[in-house]
């Protein structure tokens, strides 16, 4: 076990404090001491609060002394995408137009981590409105990928991509729309979980589509996630489109093998036109798998460009929809790329957007016919890996939108069919940059996807490579 | 299902309530056009009897299967 609490796992780190092996604040100081090293160079916070993490580190330890620990993360630092509300915090959601926004509630997902014990070190940069795959922002600056700052973090949850990669945060809360929690987790080589939609309560979390967003963690490990996620998950009073029922053990899911479970690898779509490096990669992932004890079998999925049209069909016009006051009020006060972006939503005829969603239901029928039999299916979570923040700042350009949807094209399909998707890391490129795959299960079956997950990285060490301070 | 002309992009924006220029009308039917034409296919295929909450019985199914 590491002698820097801060290069501890998630899990590694609430045992410590709960052992007494580290202090909270020893931990926190720790968390603390790397980010005033790295951040300068990755821009990956918005806001470090280190008097109150600090003297809330002091209190868990004197709870703790007491014999009143909270919970599972009792006294465990922790900073999330600056867009999920806390009473009394400014919350900017990435954007000018919510710089000096105060929330009056605090989210439901952010207060059960609050609940099991965890203390806050601040709040972590994203796209402006959550509304940007790559993690350029263009109010707050660019974040940049710890293992080579020349490199995008990708988005929206940039922050929590760099900040959990460079060991900065033991976790982070993001959410996924359109890919925002596993295009930054493969282009920093962390472990990110897009939940079911349904799964988590979005209560409090800033909206930008409500058909389409959700709310997960990234984590250093899938073991992470499944902590946070039965931390999280469950029915909300505050939320009706939360689901009712039991939420499993996820942490008792990854401690299973995958010996005899049935692994899809797509025959098409996300195999195609992939950078070699990617293509290297997944078929690395496959032999690892296998050698788990895996069967791998081949997969014919739908029409995958139809779903990721129509998710961009249903995204442009919610998105339009949340932000028509200040698109009339403040159009100055957006990047944009942001605004140009939301403008699009006001090309399409509601039938067009009705059209789309009522697809949804035939669509996920039909993928699942294309999958029975099937416990999860691999995929890249993009064709190539982090691109230089340089040669991605298309801004509001007219190749723009068709840039993004190039690097998003293989998460756009998974959040129109509302799946869980467990992105993890899976090898590197030559050039030193991390590559990550995603598993994409059933409905409401994030267990299995954590148990292959857990099983991967018993295997492997990718998740657990660190990147070096230059 | 046809991609929008700038045109009538900029008619429909005025009638949203959010007035466009013409350039950035020319913009939006460049962004949005492939969607249209990737969903084209699909638009005005589907039965009538198909509301968009039949997704969440197709999904609740799968839950009641874990």
């Amino acid at each position: 076990m590491s002698t820097e609490p801060a290069l501890l796992s998630l899990t590694e780190a609430a045992k410590a404090i709960a052992q007494k092996r580290f202090s909270s604040r020893e931990t926190t100081q720790s968390c603390l001491d790397r980010i005033a090293q790295w951040q300068p160079r990755l821009n990956a916070f918005m806001a470090i609060e280190t008097e109150a993490a600090l003297a809330g580190a002091d209190a868990a330890d004197a709870a703790l002394a007491r014999g009143n620990a909270h919970g599972a993360l009792h006294g465990v630092p922790l900073a999330h995408k600056d867009m999920y509300y806390e009473t009394g915090k400014v919350v900017t959601c990435g954007s000018r137009i919510r710089r000096d926004f105060v929330a009056t509630v605090t989210s439901t997902a952010l207060q059960r981590l609050k609940d099991a014990g965890a203390i806050r070190l601040g709040s972590l940069q994203m796209a402006e409105f959550a509304y940007g795959p790559t993690g350029h922002n263009s109010h707050y600056g660019a974040v940049h990928n710890p293992w080579n700052v020349d490199h995008i973090t990708g988005g929206s949850s940039s922050g929590s991509g760099s900040a959990v990669a460079a060991r900065l945060t033991f976790a982070a809360l993001g959410s996924d729309t359109g890919g925002s929690i596993r295009m930054p987790a493969h282009f920093c080589g962390v472990t990110g979980l897009k939940t079911t939609s349904g799964r988590i309560s979005r209560a409090g979390a800033m909206p930008l589509s409500q058909s389409l967003d959700t709310v997960g963690p990234l984590a250093r490990s899938a073991e992470d996630c499944a902590l946070l996620l039965g931390l999280m998950a469950g029915a909300d009073p505050q939320d009706p489109t939360a689901v009712t029922g039991p939420v499993p053990d996820y942490t008792a899911a990854t401690r299973g093998g995958i010996k005899g479970l049935r692994i899809g690898v797509p025959t098409a779509f996300y195999v195609d036109d992939l950078d070699p490096e990617v293509a290297r990669i997944l078929e690395a992932t496959i032999v690892v798998l296998k050698n788990e004890g895996a069967n791998i079998v081949q997969v014919e999925l739908p029409d995958q460009r139809q779903l990721a049209a129509a998710c961009q069909l249903v995204l442009a016009v919610e998105a339009a929809a949340f932000h028509k006051r200040w698109l009339i009020e403040r159009p100055q006060d957006y990047g944009p790329q942001v605004l140009m972006r939301l403008q699009n939503g006001l090309a399409i005829p509601g039938v067009s957007y009705l059209e789309a969603m009522r697809w949804r239901g035939p669509a996920l029928a039909a993928h699942n016919a294309a999958v029975a039999g099937v416990d999860a299916v691999i995929a890249p979570v993009a064709p190539v890996a982090a691109p230089t923040i340089a040669e991605s700042d298309v801004g509001n350009s007219l190749e723009a939108e068709a840039v993004i949807q190039r690097l998003t094209r293989f998460t756009r399909p998974i959040n129109y069919l509302g799946l869980p998707s467990l992105a993890l890391p899976t090898g590197f490129t030559h050039g030193g940059l991390p590559v990550a795959m995603q598993l994409i299960g059933c409905s409401f079956d994030e267990a299995m996807l954590l148990r292959i997950g857990a099983a991967f990285q018993r295997a492997t060490d990718f998740h657990a490579r660190v990147p070096k301070s230059a | 299902m046809t991609r929008p002309t700038p045109k009538e992009i900029k008619a429909m924006a005025d009638v949203a309530g959010v007035p466009v220029s013409a350039e950035v009308a020319k913009r939006i039917a460049n962004s949005i056009g492939p969607a249209f034409e990737g969903f084209a296919p699909i638009a005005g295929t589907l039965p009538f009897d198909l509301e968009p909450a039949g997704f969440l019985l197709v999904q609740q199914a799968g839950e009641a299967s874990k």
